[in-house]
């Protein structure tokens, strides 16, 4: 073990200042210095996806398939709340937080015990989820139903500053888990990047850098016009919000985001030509919030299925190169890999059913059938709008080279006339079957390695893979599942309710922990304890 | 409530006896909202608070107006809330969830609750003013098929189980418009649990066959004869599912938008 892990646990609470040999940085002992989401240490999963590169996979070897049957309950954690847990625990110094919408918990990691609680005041935003919280130094931030951003001391819980990210009185949100970012290189101020919801609203698609000191807004960035603009580039499309958490390469100081659908929602005559950057991966200038590049995963999207899930960085060979990658397994049911460093895409190619597309344009981007947008008598369309995946986190595994997916084969049926309007969701859809699949998919070439069965209607559970071999995930019915990552076998489960959230792992003691959300507790795995 | 209030109260109550057909089915989005099953007035600050309440907790998917949101249906034209009198039948819901739908269960004060029904119904009243609704898809939307080429499809495709004559008959009198395409696309198990069956071979040799009450990787269970519920490890037994609906889910893959509509038109002549 490194100077860096025992320095962080000999001097509790003391604000004792240590030379890290490991990383070369000077640290305090109870807080988390940006550099560290570098290269996490073992015992933390500082950040929503674990690290920068939103692979949520874990070195970790304690834990294998020849073990995993003896997997036991460290600890459990009750919330007590009617929602669902759908956040990432988040771990820094010992102390997991956790939350749900207006409620962030302070637990020891060790006990699952409760250290403190916060509680936002009523409000009446939208209480449909939340992410997780993110770590700087020594405050937490917690994102609101009603688009404030809280920091609060990782001490006590007490609030340090409230700021407003977005109006919520003209329909925004937030679930996100807020991203830290500062270039390594010029070590010049760390950004803290916070992303709302609202397609019920026509509002811009609005990302806000804040300053993570004094919750100062360095800047905004828009994904369609903003306000008092002219609406060319997005065809009058608004919407494109950026409510995800996105990834980062502190190589080429690229932030890579995700953005949702366009507003109005199933109009798609009120927005002609392709509505940018609504369904799209952008990468953005960390500091000054400019975009660098776009890719389009769904030109004129009339389904809901915006482009926010995990855009996962990999830096491997492509077609025998090493390559700055990075994959999305979007909810438009596409897969996608593109090169990180221009945008320039390299494979597009389904990983669900399918029915939406004429085919794919020169620029890798699928080109919507127009026979498939809402109608008045209806159209039968895969996927539903739950779509071919979500927010739920993929897991990329080096060895075997897949990119673990819950995904979602389904259909729907979506209407829109002229009657429906074009504020809001402009139309109407129906589920009309779907079914749960988790899925491997090869890198390079977007061909499924295997499929396991889930269950019936979406899966709630991200994925985590491990160095030696196991994809941990959940299934419809309520139980926690370990899977052979190279051949999709089960090897353990436990029925700790559905599984809400992504899994994380970290190790402690000595001893390696997994961590997933069942229903509304908290449950640690971990290898029996020799006595 | 002053004498005003209850005169209209009264001929709102008159008018829920006159429409209260067709309860108890899905919520039909393509007919007029059902009715009331008794008319309901909250006080106004009762209402606003129930808002509030609803925007929070139930609005991302029934939608801030209760008419529907992302994947919650609207609630002014569901069953529940028309048979619902001063939370009687929501309550219990809410409280309860429908993990099947989706829906989480809610722990709730008295106040809150009743807050939440009192917005629910206030919502409903004002629905069964408008006409259209930014939602809606009435029946005359769903007109574009032809019902020959639908006969004909249904006869390559749908008889192996169903029949105009038996199962069918007059199924266009129970059911219209989005209703009748949904069911006829999947008719999902509903509260009465699944239409699959399974048989189980024990390790015995003896077989035991029941509707198909639970099933996931690790366990299967069944509802016998008797109506006991049964279940086995999946390692220790043998087991064959028939699953009558996978042929609707199969069928999904093979319909054009064109034959759905067909098959619906055809459909709405079985009176």
């Amino acid at each position: 073990m490194t100077c860096w892990h025992i320095c962080r646990h000999s001097d509790k609470g003391a604000r004792v200042l240590v030379l890290v040999l490991s990383f070369g940085v000077t640290a305090l002992a109870q807080s988390l210095d940006p550099s560290a989401l570098l290269k996490p240490a073992r015992d933390s999963w500082p950040t929503y996806h674990g690290d920068y590169t939103g692979q949520r996979h874990t070195r970790l070897t304690q834990i294998t398939p020849d073990n995993v049957h003896q997997l036991t309950l460290a600890w459990a954690f009750q919330t007590n709340q009617p929602q669902q847990i759908k956040a990432t625990p988040i771990l820094v110094d010992g102390v997991i937080y956790i939350t749900t919408p207006d409620n962030l918990w302070a637990l020891d990691a060790r006990s699952g015990r409760q250290i403190w609680r916060y509680t936002y005041p009523a409000n009446d935003g939208f209480h449909i989820g939340h992410r997780g919280v993110a770590v700087y130094k020594d405050f937490v931030y917690l994102t609101t139903p009603d688009a404030h951003l809280i920091a609060l001391d990782a001490r006590d819980g007490k609030v340090r500053w409230n700021v407003e990210i977005a109006d919520s009185r003209r329909g925004f949100w937030s679930t996100n888990a807020p991203l830290l970012v500062r270039n390594p290189r010029t070590l010049a101020p760390s950004h803290l990047l916070v992303g709302v919801a609202g397609d019920f609203d026509n509002l811009p698609g609005t990302l806000k850098s804040f300053d993570p000191e004094t919750g100062k807004v360095q800047w905004t960035f828009y994904s369609t016009p903003p306000p008092g603009t002219p609406g060319s580039e997005s065809g009058g499309a608004t919407g494109g919000q950026m409510w995800m958490t996105g990834t980062y390469d502190p190589d080429l100081n690229l932030v890579f985001v995700g953005t949702g659908n366009p507003t109005p929602v199933l109009n798609g005559p009120a927005r002609p030509g392709d509505n940018r950057w609504t369904c799209s991966i952008v990468a953005l200038d960390p500091e000054t919030g400019k975009l660098v590049w776009g890719f389009q995963a769904s030109p004129h999207d009339t389904h809901d299925w915006d482009a926010a899930e995990v855009p996962v960085l990999v830096d491997a060979p492509f077609n025998g190169v090493p390559r700055k990658l990075l994959l999305q397994a979007s909810r438009n049911g596409y897969y996608f890999v593109l090169d990180r460093t221009t945008g320039q895409n390299l494979v597009t190619t389904p990983f669900t059913t399918v029915n939406w597309a004429k085919g794919v344009d020169t620029e890798g981007r699928p080109v919507p059938n127009p026979a498939k947008e809402p109608a008045r008598d209806g159209r039968l369309v895969a996927p539903n709008e739950a779509g071919g995946t979500n927010y739920r986190s993929p897991s990329f595994d080096p060895a075997t080279g897949l990119l673990v997916v819950s995904a979602h084969d389904a259909y729907g049926i979506y209407f829109f006339k002229p009657e429906h309007g074009s504020y809001g969701w402009a139309g109407a859809n129906y589920t009309v079957w779907g079914k749960g699949v988790l899925r491997a998919i090869e890198y390079q070439t977007g061909k499924i390695r295997w499929s396991h069965d889930i269950g019936e209607g979406p899966g709630g559970a991200g994925v985590l893979t491990t160095v030696t071999g196991l994809a941990f995930s959940g299934d419809a019915a309520g139980n926690a599942l370990a899977l052979r990552t190279s051949d999709g076998t089960t090897l353990w489960h436990s029925g700790i309710g559905r599984v809400g959230n992504s899994p994380i792992s970290y190790e402690l003691d000595g001893r390696q922990y997994v961590i997933l959300g069942g229903g509304s507790g908290l449950y640690a795995f971990t290898l029996p304890e020799r006595p | 409530m002053g004498r005003t209030a209850g005169v209209i109260v009264t001929i709102l109550f008159l008018a829920s006896l006159l429409h209260a057909q067709g309860r108890g089915q899905a919520s039909p989005a393509s007919v007029p909202p059902p009715r009331s099953a008794s008319s309901q007035t909250y006080p106004a600050d009762q209402i606003a608070a129930g808002q509030r309440i609803f925007t929070a907790q139930c609005g991302f998917c029934h939608g801030r107006d209760a008419m529907g949101g992302e994947s919650g249906p609207d609630l002014t034209r569901a069953a529940i809330v028309a048979e619902d009198v001063r939370g009687d039948k929501l309550g219990p819901m809410l409280r309860a969830g429908r993990a099947d739908k989706g829906m989480p269960a809610f722990t709730l004060s008295a106040a809150d609750l009743g807050a939440i029904v009192a917005f629910v119904h206030d919502q409903k009243t004002k629905a069964e003013s408008l006409t259209g609704g930014r939602r809606s898809v009435d029946v005359a939307d769903l007109q574009t098929g032809d019902p020959e080429a639908g006969r004909q499809y249904f006869a390559g495709a749908c008889t192996r189980c169903h029949s105009p004559t038996g199962d069918l008959a007059g199924v266009a009198k129970r059911l219209q418009g989005l209703a009748l395409l949904q069911r006829m696309l999947y008719p999902a198990p509903g509260r009465d649990g699944s239409k699959a069956t399974v048989t189980v071979t024990l390790a015995s040799g003896a077989t035991v066959t029941g509707r198909l009450a639970y099933r996931d990787e690790f366990t299967i269970a069944l509802t016998d004869a008797d109506g006991w519920y049964r279940s086995w490890p999946v390692r220790q037994v043998k087991f064959l599912v028939n699953d009558p609906l996978q042929a609707h889910v199969d069928q999904l893959g093979k319909y054009t938008d064109g034959d759905m509509h067909d098959v619906l038109a055809y459909l709405q002549t079985l009176r």
